[in-house]
């Protein structure tokens, strides 16, 4: 039991120096330190609070990748504020969001909510995936401003990606963007369809019929009589049908 | 457009009412009823729609109530649709729809859509349907076609019986085709019939009777397909009769015990009935078969007879026979008979020896061939053993002008087996080049490009 602690001692120390080619089984100790504290808080802050030591300080980027994928597994809020900085550089944002997108502390959804308004354009996709993903219902103010903004100054990828979160989110507010957004862009347009479908598949799995049912019928309106738009109609008309069969037998 | 008018309404309505804007009662329905959406959209003029509307009825929406409300509108569809609607039955599955398509297929003017309403009583129907779809096999295609089917798929507890019934005593000209019925379905209870059926004036009957046999029969009916060989007349029924009873004493449930049985029937009839039964007891095989056509090549008046099963015997067995009596035959004919009976026999699969013996009978026998087409033949048979020694042989008459046709048809049979020609890929390439060189034959040519390539080939449907 006297030995665990050095060689994970060492493991850290290892790590500190580690890069891409070196050989990874140094990390074995930490890597089996991390499956081992499960259950046990005392050991997961300990484990937690030398890796965000470690990220502060200069390593490689292999290591902060390292890192990042063992606090997405252990991180709480205490690692926020160390991984919150990462996100606004291009080379370490990526993983930062990888920690950050799974750690379930409200913190966590902070820090991504607050790097939307700040990170370059460029970084600002990964932000909103992100915040997707956590269905953060906080962020869609913020994404639908995206939304519109990106659509306006033709943006597309960033308001097709707008588009998709609010889709993924699906609370009212959600839902209440899409349907408020009037995007001239063909390809946004379609984003924002596939979003309020996406919305109402997931509202009708949720065993919301009447909020999906909304939905459907609003795009089936939209739709009714457009021949371009006929894959749309036929899209809600089968979640109107669901929506019926999932109302019939509730 | 109509229909799209009125799907529209349903949907204006329903959002007039989620705004509070009220509705009448009936609308409130509409938005929980997947059976009316569904009703709805088959009416619809577009055939994208209208396949929501189907993919609801037939996987979705269950419950008898809801078959009977779909199945009410099938009268008030156009013939095409009444098609899609009857499939979506027949994937719903729900017998309730059951009367309305009896209802339609009595009704309508359209044989595709009674065909269709056939096909669907076969998968909804049971024994109450069995009149109605026998009635329809006397119909000219595509009823008859769907009414066979159907009364193949037909399910309940005293279809088979029904229909082994009609088989028995039923309208003449249907019984053949319920006798295929019978044997489509795996009706055994008819077989103690069909022996008798043999001996009817119907031809159709008795050939529809070997058919069965042929397939399911066992000991029990041997003794009376013998009787019906006997009184079939030679030609293509006796012959089908006589594969049924091959088939019954080789392969079938019990076919040792039938093979048994046939012997004794055989050892009971007289000389002439004999003769029109050696040929199947050759096809049958077994030491005691052997030692009665070993008995009848002995006797002079009865040779021939002999001679005849012995070169339709099923195994290699025979081939010391078949040798020794070539050796010492002076009669052409006979001679040729015996040629001929090694030729079938030498290079056929048999599990009681194995390849290079087969090969080896079959170089026995090319020693023996004096004619050219004779070679040919057993040339050709020769890509029966698909061994590197059997391509080796053949490959070697590849350049002899009068058989190399027959030796190019068999090293490119041997070199479809990708396994056989991976292993020995440098010989049979050579080889396949030599067959592209002298071969007139296109079909060959471009198979053994294929295979040169390592591509396959796929075989031509007859």
């Amino acid at each position: 039991m006297a030995e665990q602690p050095s060689a994970l001692d060492t493991a850290f120390a290892a790590l500190a120096k580690f890069d891409w080619g070196n050989d990874a089984k140094v990390l074995q100790p930490i890597d089996a330190a991390v499956v081992a504290c499960h259950g046990n808080a005392g050991q997961r802050t300990d484990l937690e609070n030398r890796f965000t030591q470690l990220l502060s300080q200069p390593i490689s980027r292999a290591a902060v990748e390292y890192i990042c994928r063992k606090l997405c597994l252990i991180g709480t809020a205490a690692c926020v504020p160390t991984l919150a900085p990462l996100l606004g550089q291009p080379e370490h944002s990526h993983m930062a969001r990888y920690a950050l997108e799974r750690i379930a502390a409200p913190a966590a959804g902070d820090a991504l909510r607050k790097a939307l308004g700040t990170v370059p354009d460029e970084l600002k996709i990964g932000m909103i995936a992100s915040l997707a993903a956590r269905r953060d219902g906080q962020s869609v103010p913020a994404i639908a401003e995206v939304l519109a903004a990106a659509s306006k100054a033709g943006q597309t990828r960033l308001a097709v990606a707008a588009a998709d979160a609010l889709g993924q989110i699906q609370t009212a507010a959600a839902v209440d963007a899409l349907t408020a957004a009037t995007p001239t862009d063909a390809a946004v347009a379609a984003a924002v369809v596939n979003a309020r479908l996406a919305a109402a598949e997931g509202l009708l799995a949720a065993k919301q019929p009447a909020k999906a049912r909304a939905i459907y019928q609003s795009l089936v309106s939209a739709a009714a009589g457009q021949p371009r738009a006929k894959s749309i109609e036929l899209a809600a008309t089968r979640g109107l049908l669901a929506c019926a069969e999932q109302t019939a037998a509730s | 457009m109509k229909k799209f008018t009125k799907y529209s309404r349903v949907v204006f309505a329903v959002l007039a009412l989620l705004a509070g804007n009220g509705g009448s009662t009936l609308q409130a329905a509409d938005e929980t009823d997947p059976v009316g959406m569904a009703i709805d959209l088959l009416h619809r003029a577009d055939a994208d729609f209208r396949q929501l509307g189907l993919d609801a009825i037939a996987h979705a929406t269950p419950g008898e109530a809801a078959t009977y409300r779909y199945a009410a509108e099938l009268s008030k569809l156009p013939a095409g649709q009444q098609r899609e609607l009857l499939a979506a039955f027949r994937d719903r599955g729900d017998a309730a729809a059951a009367a309305a398509v009896t209802a339609l297929l009595l009704a309508s003017a359209d044989s595709d859509v009674r065909a269709d309403a056939i096909r669907t009583l076969g998968v909804l129907g049971n024994a109450t349907e069995v009149e109605l779809l026998k009635a329809a096999l006397a119909k000219p295609d595509p009823e008859q076609a769907a009414a066979r089917r159907a009364l193949v798929t037909l399910q309940g507890r005293h279809v088979g019986k029904q229909l082994a019934d009609a088989a028995r005593f039923g309208e003449p000209s249907l019984r053949p085709k319920l006798i295929d019925i019978l044997a489509d379905r795996r009706e055994r209870s008819i077989l103690p019939d069909l022996p008798a059926f043999l001996l009817e004036k119907d031809a159709a009957v008795r050939l529809a009777a070997a058919r069965f046999l042929g397939m399911f029969g066992g000991p029990e009916q041997v003794a009376g397909m013998v009787a019906g060989l006997l009184q079939t007349p030679a030609g293509r029924e006796r012959d089908e009769l006589a594969r049924a009873v091959v088939a019954v004493c080789t392969s079938n449930r019990g076919h040792a015990a039938a093979a048994k049985s046939f012997l004794e029937q055989f050892k009971q009839t007289g000389a002439a009935e004999q003769e029109i039964l050696l040929p199947t007891l050759g096809r049958i095989g077994g030491p005691e078969a052997l030692g009665i056509i070993d008995d009848l090549v002995a006797d002079p008046s009865r040779r021939a007879f002999g001679l005849k099963a012995l070169t339709v015997w099923p195994t290699a067995e025979v081939t010391g026979r078949l040798f020794a009596l070539l050796e010492s035959a002076t009669d052409a004919a006979e001679r040729q008979q015996l040629l001929d009976g090694l030729i079938r026999i030498a290079p056929r699969p048999d599990k009681t020896i194995n390849d290079s013996k087969r090969l080896e009978l079959v170089k026995q026998t090319m020693a023996l061939c004096q004619r050219d087409e004779d070679r040919q033949r057993l040339l050709d048979r020769t890509d029966a053993i698909r061994t590197i020694d059997a391509f080796r042989f053949v490959v070697g008459y590849l350049d002899d002008p009068d058989l190399q046709e027959a030796a190019c048809q068999s090293v490119v049979e041997l070199a479809h087996h990708r396994q056989l020609r991976d292993a020995h890929k440098e010989e049979f390439m050579k080889a396949l080049d030599r067959v592209i060189a002298v071969t007139k034959n296109e079909e060959l040519i471009e198979r053994a490009n294929r295979y040169k390539a390592g591509k396959t080939w796929e075989r031509k449907k007859a």
